[in-house]
């Protein structure tokens, strides 16, 4: 595709984008759009575990010993952190992927975020399980 | 919307630790509102972009939300370990 715009692309990029994207020439806007869509759909994850670890920490302490609520919430609100922040990192990345028409790298987070809600999950299993009637 | 409802479980936590959390729930709010307030904005530009076929990510805003996600995190990691639960 040939955009007379591709001339200009970089005097129309601000400051951050052109420190950021580090050249390349602009995507088709609806895959730029596209990923800003999966960037928001992995900060509503994050944000759906961040309230998850506090709820578990508030609200379950009839049901869970101090120390094990602490370690459940602790880990989630972990795993918030490391997907909001992953989710950043891979939003710049397809972003620069695209721009250089490169292979779109994988997303490590996918699986990070199915081994942590295993492993949450299992934790829960175990509880329940270990819990006198 | 998952903004506020993170900082409307962080509520829960308003009557043991006090002011600090009270501010988590504000800046979450905040965010929240920040965000609400830009949409016909960003809808804008979009549309924009489809028009003229070229778009330029964002990259202050979509920092400034992955940030405030990872800083909430952080304290909330900060509340649980550190602050003292008062009665």
């Amino acid at each position: 595709m040939s955009n007379p715009t591709h001339t200009s692309e970089s005097g129309r990029r601000g400051h951050l984008a052109s420190r950021f994207l580090r050249g390349g020439h602009d995507p088709d806007p609806r895959f730029t759009l596209a990923n800003e869509r999966t960037f928001l759909a992995w900060i509503r994850t994050s944000l759906a575990i961040l309230a998850g670890g506090v709820a578990v920490e508030a609200f379950m302490a009839d049901f869970f010993g101090s120390e094990l609520r602490k370690s459940i919430s602790v880990l989630l609100l972990a795993m918030a952190f490391l997907i909001g922040g992953g989710s950043l990192f891979r939003w710049l990345n397809v972003e620069r992927a695209m721009r250089s028409k490169g292979p779109l790298p994988l997303p490590w987070i996918a699986p990070f975020l199915a081994l942590g809600a295993a492993l949450v999950a299992l934790v829960m299993v175990a509880v329940v399980l270990a819990r006198p009637n | 919307m998952s903004l506020v409802v993170a900082a409307a479980t962080f509520l829960r936590w308003l009557p043991h630790h006090g002011w600090f959390v009270g501010s988590l729930v504000a800046a979450a709010t905040l965010t929240a509102i920040t965000i609400n307030f830009t949409r016909k904005r960003r809808l804008h530009r979009s549309i924009q972009g489809i028009n003229q076929e070229a778009i330029t990510p964002v990259i202050a805003s979509t920092t400034a939300l992955a940030g405030s996600v990872v800083i909430l995190s952080l304290l909330g990691i900060y509340t649980i370990l550190f602050l003292p639960l008062n009665p």
